[in-house]
Order: C-alpha cells, then sequence, then structure tokens
C-alpha cells in the first residue's frame, strides 16, 4: 500500500480550501470502507486522504417535506432512522443490507455514492425516490438529481475541488409503494449480482398505477432508471401481461457485463426476474 | 455403556477463554528481539523462462538485509514428489512461483524492495487443463520429468494409482442397470482465520529453531533438518515450536516454499526472520482442494444390490507436487467401501498443469470421489425404480464385512445413521413430489481408527505427576483448534481418577514432545488419545504402586476417584493422591511418577496393490438435506440439515458436535458457493468477496445426530470425526436438488446458474 498523509479538518470550509491546495494529490475519504481498501489494492494512490469525519452539517437526518440526509450520515443510522424506515423505506431495507454491521457502522451514503459502484446499495432506492444531491465547493453549490451523478464505474459528477454535502429527498406522492429486492449468493456481506427497486403511485380508486418508477444495479456501468419500463405499466391497470412485459423491457434495457459474481446472461434474466417480483411485491 | 466421570462430558476447550479475550499468541503474534520481515516476490507469468533477476535496487534500499533468489542459495528440492524449490531459477511454471525473497527491518520496506526487483522473462506457452496437458506435444511443465514405459518428457506424474478387486467387466455383464456420468470438482482452499506464516532463527552454532503453525511438527522438522543437510549444515538440529494455530484443514500438512525461505533469510543475516502472508498470499500462494474430472459407472441389479464401480480421475496436480497428489489413495476408500460392491476398479493420473498446486483439505480426496458415488447412487436408484433410501438400506456396510480392498469393518453405524436421517426429514413423505422442494441424502466412509500412510502411525506420550496431583501431559499431538488437548485431558483424567482441570497438556515443542505422524486422517482423538490413555495407564500402575505402601493395602484392591487413593475393600484406607506422592518422593531412594507410551495402532501400509487395512476402525455417516429451489432465479435454500455419524463413542460430545457443523459447513460451502477462481492460472478472487464462504447467516441449522457404537480399539470407545463431516455434503445437497426441480448438477459448485441453465435445458427437451 502507498504511504499517506491523513488530514482531519474542523470544517467544511477548510476542507474546500485543503482540496484547493492539494488538487488531485488529495482524496476525501468518509468511513473509508471504500477508499482504504481501494488504496491497499493500489486502485488509488493519494498523498493525502481529507477527513470528513466530526465535521459539523455533514451527520443529520432532517426535514419535514425535503428529507435532508448528511453525506457522512452512515449506513446503520440510515437503517435505524425511524424517520427514513417510515417515509423512505425502501432507503431503510437497502441500507441495512449493505455489508456487515461493523461496516455499516463506518461507511456513509455520501460514501457510497462517490464510490458509484455499479452494484452501490443505495442506489436503485434513492432513484426511486428521485434524489438529487447536493454538492459544495469553493466556487459555491449546485444541486443535480442523483440519475446525473453518476457518470460511470467508479465516475461521477463531482468535481475535484468538490464535496457531496448532502443528499435531499422529496416526499414520494400520497398512495406510493415500493420494493427494494437484491440477489446476491449469499445472505449477508455480499455485493449485489443483480438489485432493483420499484416505486408505484396507484390510484386507490381506480387501481390504476399513475407513477412508476424502476431503478436497476450492477447491470449497467452505472445504476439506472429504466424509464421504458416505466413507461409500460404508467397510467395503467397492472396485470399478469404488463408486469411481464415492463420485466422483458428492463431486462433488455439494461447491459450487463460478465464477470466473477454473475454472467451477463444470468444478470439480463434475473432483472426481468425481478423487477416483475418487485412490481408484485409493491401492489400487495 | 459404561458411564464415565469426565468422558462423555460436555467441556469446553481448554483454550477458550484465552481465545474468545484474544490473549491466544498465534504466529501474527510472535515477535523476536532483532527480527527481520521476509517477503515473497511471486512469478508475474503462469510460465517462462527466467532470463535475468535484477536486484540492484533492491539492496540499495536502506533497511533491507538480504535479497535472495534462485541464483544465490543452495539447491534444497522438497515436497511429496521432491519438485519444488525455495526459489526458482531458469524457469516458472505457475502465478504462485516464488522468484526472489527479501529481508528488511520492517514488512513495508521488504515490501517496498520487492518491487524494486526487475525480472524478465521470455514467455512460454502455457497449459491450464490437465487433459490438454496429458496430450502429445502440449507444453511441458518440467522438462526434465520423464514417465512411462519409454522414459519420454511427460506432465503425467509417476505415480500410478491403480486399485482393481474383482473384473469390474464381469460386474458390468451382471448389471440389469448401468449408470455412467462425467463429473467435474473444482478448486477450495481452506480460508483458515489465522493466515500462514513462519519465524526461523538460527543459534550461533547453526542450529534452526522454527516458529511454525504446522500440523505435522515431526515430518516438518524432518524436512527442515534435510533443509539443513542441503545448506551445508549437516548435523545441525532443528527444533520446531508451535503458536497457536488459527486452523489447518490440511493446508499444513506439508513444508512450503515460504517456510524454507525465511530459513534461507534468516541463516544469511544471522537474524531471526518471520514470514506472514497476507489473506491474498493466503488465497494465492497456499494449495488448495484440487481439481478432477471424474468419470464413474456402477451398475445394479433389478433389486437394487450393486453390481460394480468402475472409477477414472484426471486429478490437476498443478506446478509442482505435495501431498495432494496422493489424495487418490483415500479416494479409493470410499470408491472400494462405500456400500457393499463385488467388483471394483479405479485408475487415476495426476497432470501437471501451470496451476496452482494442489494439497490436502479436510477429507483427503473423499469428499471429492463420495460427491460422484453418491450422487450417482441416486441415479442408479432412480434407474431401478428404487427409492434411494431402500437403495442405500440394501448396499449398506455391515459390521464383519471386509471389503474388496481389505479393509476389515469392525463397529458400523451406517444402517443407523441412515435410518436416523430418513426419520428426522420425513423421507417417505417429502420425497419425490418435484414441487421446488426435495430431500436427499448421502453417505460416508472414512477412517477412524488413524491411517498408515507413512511408516509409522504412532504418537508417543510422556506423562509426569507432580508433588500435588498436577498431571503434565506431554503429547506427540497438534492442537489446531479442533480440541485435542482438551479431549487429550479428558482421557487422562478419566483413566487416572483425577479432575479435568488437573491435566495440563504440552504440545508445543519437539525438543519436548514426542514423535507423532500429525494431526491428519481423523486420527488424533484415536491414536494420540490411546496413547495418551496407555501412558495414564501405566502412571496409574504407579500411582497405586506408592500408594499401596503408604495404605497397606494390595495395589489391586485400590481405586483413584477425585484426587482420592482409597480402598476398594476398606473404605477406612484412604488418602489425598497429593499426600500419596509427597510420600513416595520424599523419602530415602524417593519416587517422582512418571511414565511414557508409543501408540502405534495395529493397522496396515496399503500393499503394492493397495489393499490392506489401512485403518484399524472406519467412521460412517449420513447427511440429510430438505431444500427449496427457487425456479426462477435458481437460488437454493436449505430448510433442514441432519448428520448422522458413527462416533464410536463421544469424547466429549459439545467439540464433536462443534466438528460436525464445521465440516458440514464447509461442505455446503464446496457445494454451493465456494470456488477459487482461475482465470489462466491466475487466481482471480483472493478475498473473501469473490471467494465465497457461508456467513453466519447462511449457515442452517444443522441437527448432528450421535450414533454410539462403542469401538472396541478407540479410546473409551471413540473414533476419529475431524474429516466425516464434510464428506458427504455435496452429494446430499446436490441429490436433495434433484428431488426438488429434477435436474442433476454434476460440476461444483452448485451455483444458481448452473441450476437455472440446467432448468432450460430441460423444459427445451
Amino acid at each position: 500500500m502507498k504511504k499517506f498523509d491523513y488530514l482531519k479538518p474542523q470544517s467544511l470550509e477548510e476542507v474546500l480550501s485543503l482540496l484547493n491546495q492539494f488538487g488531485t494529490k488529495a482524496k476525501l475519504i468518509g468511513g473509508g470502507t471504500d477508499a482504504i481498501v481501494m488504496q491497499r489494492q493500489n486502485k488509488i494512490s493519494p498523498d493525502l486522504f481529507i477527513s470528513l469525519r466530526g465535521i459539523p452539517g455533514l451527520d443529520h437526518i432532517e426535514g419535514n417535506g425535503l428529507l435532508k440526509i448528511g453525506a457522512m450520515v452512515t449506513h446503520r443510522a440510515i437503517e435505524q432512522s425511524p424517520l427514513i424506515r417510515e417515509r423512505f423505506p425502501l432507503l431503510s431495507e437497502a441500507s441495512g443490507l449493505l455489508g456487515s454491521v461493523q461496516i455499516r457502522n463506518v461507511a456513509t451514503l455520501g460514501g457510497n455514492l462517490c464510490t458509484a459502484s455499479p452494484s452501490a446499495e443505495t442506489a436503485p432506492p434513492l432513484l426511486v425516490y428521485e434524489a438529487e444531491v447536493h454538492l459544495i465547493s469553493q466556487k459555491g453549490e449546485r444541486r443535480i438529481p442523483l440519475e446525473s451523478f453518476f457518470l460511470g464505474p467508479g465516475e461521477t459528477a463531482l468535481e475535484q475541488k468538490e464535496v457531496l454535502k448532502e443528499i435531499l429527498l422529496q416526499p414520494p406522492p400520497p398512495n406510493s409503494r415500493g420494493a427494494y429486492l437484491k440477489l446476491g449468493r449469499r445472505k449477508a456481506m455480499d455485493l449485489a449480482v443483480v438489485n432493483v427497486a420499484v416505486l408505484l403511485t396507484l390510484n386507490p380508486k381506480t387501481g390504476i398505477c399513475e407513477r412508476a418508477r424502476i431503478a436497476l444495479g450492477a447491470v449497467a456501468p452505472t445504476p439506472i432508471r429504466v424509464r421504458e419500463a416505466e413507461n409500460i405499466i404508467e397510467g395503467n391497470q397492472l396485470n399478469d401481461e404488463l408486469i411481464r412485459k415492463a420485466g422483458e423491457m428492463a431486462k433488455h434495457t439494461c447491459s450487463p457485463i460478465s464477470d466473477i459474481r454473475a454472467s451477463s446472461e444470468y444478470r439480463r434474466e434475473m432483472v426481468g426476474v425481478l423487477v416483475e417480483k418487485a412490481i408484485r411485491q409493491s401492489l400487495t | 455403556m459404561t458411564e464415565f466421570i469426565n468422558v462423555g462430558k460436555r467441556i469446553p476447550k481448554s483454550d477458550a477463554q484465552e481465545k474468545v479475550t484474544g490473549k491466544a499468541i498465534y504466529i501474527q503474534d510472535l515477535k523476536i528481539p532483532g527480527m527481520l520481515w521476509g517477503k515473497i516476490l511471486y512469478s508475474h507469468h503462469p510460465h517462462a523462462r527466467i532470463l535475468n533477476i535484477d536486484t540492484s535496487e533492491a539492496e540499495k534500499l536502506p533497511g533491507v538485509k538480504a535479497v535472495l533468489t534462485g541464483y544465490n542459495i543452495p539447491t534444497i528440492k522438497f515436497g511429496f514428489y521432491k519438485d519444488n524449490t525455495p526459489l526458482k531459477s531458469n524457469k516458472v511454471c505457475s502465478y504462485r512461483d516464488e522468484v526472489a525473497a527479501v529481508a528488511a527491518i520492517d514488512p513495508d520496506i521488504a515490501e517496498e524492495a520487492i518491487n524494486l526487483i526487475k525480472v524478465e522473462y521470455e514467455l512460454l506457452p502455457p497449459v491450464f487443463d490437465p487433459e490438454e496437458a496429458m496430450k502429445e506435444g502440449a507444453p511441458l511443465i518440467h522438462e526434465d520429468h520423464l514417465g512411462g514405459k519409454e522414459k519420454k518428457p511427460t506432465n503425467i506424474l509417476n505415480i500410478p494409482w491403480k486399485l482393481v478387486a474383482g473384473d469390474v467387466e464381469e460386474g458390468r455383464k451382471n448389471s440389469d442397470y448401468v449408470a455412467e456420468n462425467r463429473f467435474k470438482v473444482t478448486w477450495v482452499t481452506h480460508c483458515c482465520m489465522g493466515t500462514s506464516g513462519c519465524i526461523a532463527q538460527f543459534d550461533p552454532r547453526d542450529n534452526l529453531t522454527i516458529y511454525s503453525n504446522t500440523q505435522i511438527p515431526s515430518l516438518a522438522q524432518r524436512d527442515f533438518t534435510e533443509a539443513l543437510s542441503a545448506m551445508g549444515l549437516q548435523g545441525k538440529k532443528v527444533r520446531l515450536i508451535k503458536a497457536t494455530i488459527g486452523g489447518a484443514f490440511g493446508s499444513k500438512l506439508d513444508t512450503y516454499p515460504y517456510e524454507y525461505i525465511a530459513i534461507l533469510l534468516a541463516h544469511r543475516t544471522r537474524k531471526p526472520v518471520k514470514i506472514i502472508f497476507s489473506r491474498e498470499e493466503e488465497f494465492f500462494a497456499t494449495s488448495p482442494r484440487q481439481a478432477a474430472i471424474i468419470d464413474i459407472a456402477q451398475g445394479c441389479k433389478k433389486d437394487g444390490t450393486l453390481t460394480f464401480r468402475d472409477v477414472r480421475m484426471v486429478l490437476d496436480n498443478g506446478a509442482y507436487t505435495s501431498w495432494g497428489a496422493t489424495t487418490p489413495s483415500v479416494m479409493m476408500m470410499p470408491i472400494s467401501s462405500l456400500y457393499k460392491v463385488p467388483h471394483v476398479r479405479y485408475v487415476a493420473k495426476c497432470v501437471y498443469t501451470n496451476n496452482t498446486y494442489s494439497q490436502a483439505f479436510r477429507g483427503y480426496g473423499n469428499p471429492q470421489a463420495t460427491f460422484a458415488i453418491e450422487s450417482q447412487i441416486d441415479s442408479l436408484a432412480e434407474m431401478a425404480g428404487i427409492d434411494p433410501l431402500d437403495f442405500r438400506l440394501r448396499n449398506a456396510n455391515t459390521p464383519g464385512e471386509v471389503t474388496p480392498q481389505r479393509f476389515k469393518v469392525g463397529t458400523c453405524g451406517l444402517r443407523e445413521c441412515i435410518d436416523a436421517v430418513a426419520q428426522r426429514l420425513d423421507w417417505r413423505q417429502n420425497r419425490g413430489k418435484r414441487d421446488g422442494r426435495g430431500v436427499g441424502m448421502a453417505s460416508l466412509i472414512h477412517v477412524g481408527g488413524g491411517a498408515r500412510v507413512y511408516k509409522s502411525d504412532g504418537c508417543g506420550t510422556i506423562i509426569k505427576v507432580d508433588d500435588f496431583g498436577t498431571v503434565n501431559v506431554i503429547t506427540g499431538a497438534t492442537d489446531m483448534g479442533q480440541g485435542a488437548d482438551t479431549v487429550i485431558a479428558q482421557i487422562v483424567a478419566e483413566e487416572l481418577g483425577v479432575r479435568i482441570q488437573d491435566v495440563v497438556v504440552t504440545h508445543t515443542d519437539t525438543d519436548i514432545c514426542p514423535w507423532d505422524v500429525g494431526a491428519h486422517a481423523s486420527r488424533t482423538t484415536f491414536v494420540a488419545g490411546n496413547s495418551a490413555k496407555m501412558a495414564a495407564k501405566k502412571v496409574k500402575e504407579q500411582l497405586l504402586e506408592v500408594a499401596s505402601r503408604s495404605l497397606g493395602e494390595v495395589p489391586e484392591n485400590l481405586e483413584i476417584r477425585d484426587r482420592m487413593v482409597f480402598s476398594k475393600i476398606d473404605p477406612e484406607k484412604k488418602s489425598p493422591l497429593g499426600k500419596v506422592l509427597r510420600a513416595a518422593h520424599y523419602t530415602t531412594g524417593g519416587k517422582m511418577v512418571m511414565a511414557e507410551y508409543f501408540y502405534d495402532p495395529p493397522n496396515e501400509n496399503l500393499d503394492k496393490e493397495f489393499k490392506g487395512n489401512l485403518s484399524v476402525t472406519y467412521a460412517y455417516g449420513t447427511h440429510g438435506v430438505e431444500v427449496e429451489v427457487d425456479k426462477t432465479t435458481g437460488q437454493v435454500n436449505i430448510l433442514k440439515y441432519i448428520a448422522a455419524h458413527d462416533v464410536g463413542r463421544a469424547v466429549n460430545p459439545m467439540l464433536l458436535e462443534g466438528q460436525v457443523y464445521g465440516g458440514a459447513a464447509m461442505g455446503i460451502g464446496y457445494a454451493l458457493m465456494e470456488q477459487l477462481v482461475l482465470n489462466n492460472g491466475k487466481v482471480i478472487n483472493p478475498d473473501f468477496r469473490d471467494y465465497k464462504i457461508l456467513t453466519a447467516s447462511d449457515i442452517p441449522t444443522i441437527e448432528a445426530i450421535t450414533i454410539e457404537t462403542d469401538d472396541p480399539f478407540g479410546p473409551f470407545g471413540a473414533k476419529g470425526i475431524g474429516e466425516p463431516g464434510l464428506v458427504p455434503t455435496a452429494p446430499a445437497i446436490a441429490n436433495a436438488i434433484y428431488d426438488a426441480i429434477g435436474v442433476r448438477i454434476k460440476d461444483l459448485p452448485i451455483t444458481p446458474e448452473k441450476i437455472l441453465a440446467a432448468l432450460k435445458g430441460k423444459d427445451s427437451k
């Protein structure tokens, strides 16, 4: 492992100024469950890690309407937050499936998103909730949809001197229900072979699906929304045929690769299976 | 059966507190003043000629004390086939080939130095498929390796494994049904919690002390003594001291390049040198269970009576040879002797490839062979239209039988095991529904009373008793986490009539402990246990002798119980054991009580035809599984797991169940998810992220059923149980999957992808 320095600034301003000063030589570190592993494997090799730990204003879960989650909030905190469990249950569920309790105690939501793994545990739920990310640099602040934050495996829209400050969640329309499904090889401590989130808004009177959000992980260079599949069910009364079609569409829209965890064929097949299953679960 | 005071009791492991509080000292924890850190540079190619190694930059790095390559060390050949060397010169034959090594004042500098070594290679064509490697004109792994009648260069090892008993052609002719299949098994690795490591240290007179976590202290001592001779240090001594071993499972049944490298670095620098494997090294630079291709045919009569078993195997040996190449000697056991089969043939070839070289792994070949045999038994039963349960009962081994390999079956609880599993699974009710849920079973035979694979199968014990009644047991046995210390203490306490806390077991130092062939073949409770029991018997005779003098009673009338010596005839005549001991010690011509015993079981080496009574007694067992298969994802969920074992007698039911749980968990991993993935010779999953072992959440509730047959040869009736727990697991699961969804997976691991593909194939037919 390449040797590195470790700085623990006290404020966000200090972080931004350090980023300005060290540029590409520095890398931000949250819980470190990805960064240190990558450093050990020589996949990254910064001279300096700038820690975000303990910085005020990054570890909050708050808001009545719009929910704000600080980038340094751990998966354990999300998993155990009654607020999130009640209002954004899919995120709560996904957070509780990441790694082990020990890892969830340190791994942060911001870290999970900035690592930008195609199989990122929290990404599909956040995508169906149409989350936005709040980014900040010395030049200013901006809010962009999470969907445009992911650019490729390990690549995000975050600029070099920019920090992910918080994740913003608008409450979904009333009568929304969803499901998060993760397919792994074992029951814990596993990366998703495929993960799927579905969020449906159903008209309680007509039963028509007024709004559908479907997101997939581990089957494309980034976590993705599959609008083609959403469009099939939106505005319709759901039946077996439509659900099957949506699954089929999702299957054909994704672009999985073969790796040690699964073949692309299997992943594609599983997208169909899981999307169908998640839609059905959302209806019950 | 007789009830005992210490034997048969659920006594926690003697080192449990140390382990759970982090106080046990593993090789990782050991430090010696002045110690240097060794690090190894491995090959960058699976097969290449070494043109040049430039170590100049590494040597210049401050803190580096020595840089070794195959070109500046003496020639040391080691391994079962003497084809391995500590550092490779001329060429590399696999990615794990050691090319250079460094000793430095800290591990970071050692690592930095390794990265400064430049090696020039000329690539050679590799071969990774053993069947390809057997062909004429295949790249030769070792050009000077000659074989066959014409003594031509070949990749096929000169170890002609061949067992023939009866006439399989005759058996085939007499069969009403014959099943023929090809099964494949792949590499899996031991995943010991403690990674490999050692510290080598020379004294000023060139005697070596090596701190190690070996399973074979006596044989390793011998290997290292040979190495010293090759280094020009004839007649020098080797002392081997074991740290607490963090799991072994067969991985530490041999000596490895890193140990010789530590010795060479220590000798070169005149300082102690420590080498500890990283987890990644543990995955790619230690030896897994081998991959094998198994062609098997079995036949039966209409009534299900087995007629013959004919097995051919090709084993991927990898580039060098460890004991893995001798696993066919154990594969022969289930092939010849699991169920009654009159005609048997087994032929196996071990073939050099540019893959990692293989080693022993819990079961020593038995799980691979049993996977093929027991999967196919179900197919054969189906062909004959017989319930696999009835099929097994019809052919089950029985006490008194002599098997085609000339094993003399003594106690045998196989039927009881099969019955217990059937009953717990509600077999008749649950079998044959094909509704996504299914049940399956598979059985095993294994050595249970030692295994004479070496010239001696013995183990020595020395016992001394101090003035206060503390009993020091100095054993050749190795505790590698299985609980040997505890079981030996129970046996000695039982025999002597003392409390278990009075017994202290020492097993860590070859300068102190007697010889033992090693912690393998599930032999420690049986062999070291018998040895300890016999030594304790001698000690007891001495104790009663000295007590008879002070109590005025003949020894035959005396008994020791709970630290007291008393007369069986006159209860008034009694004395605390310590008092008796002190009286014997502090008198003119005083006596200390101590004794030794070397127990070598009355078993036989296999003869030239690979026949003979390898073990004094045999262990049997049956595992039964109920699974649920998700036909949409191919995922298998284990609903019920029953493991019934004929254990002779459970000396410590808690530790015994621990062995069964651990074995079954490893076996489930072998069946469903574990696989060391080699891509053109390179291990591409050297971590626990992608080498999937079961987590606690994945391990189903395992119900261990103990069948006690009270073996007349075992210590208090016990047989071995170390390995059996994982032998029948994979076929039991494969059979349950077949029962659930009607597809048979014949290559391990049984992944969801394979199940789904098989289901699709079935649908399209």
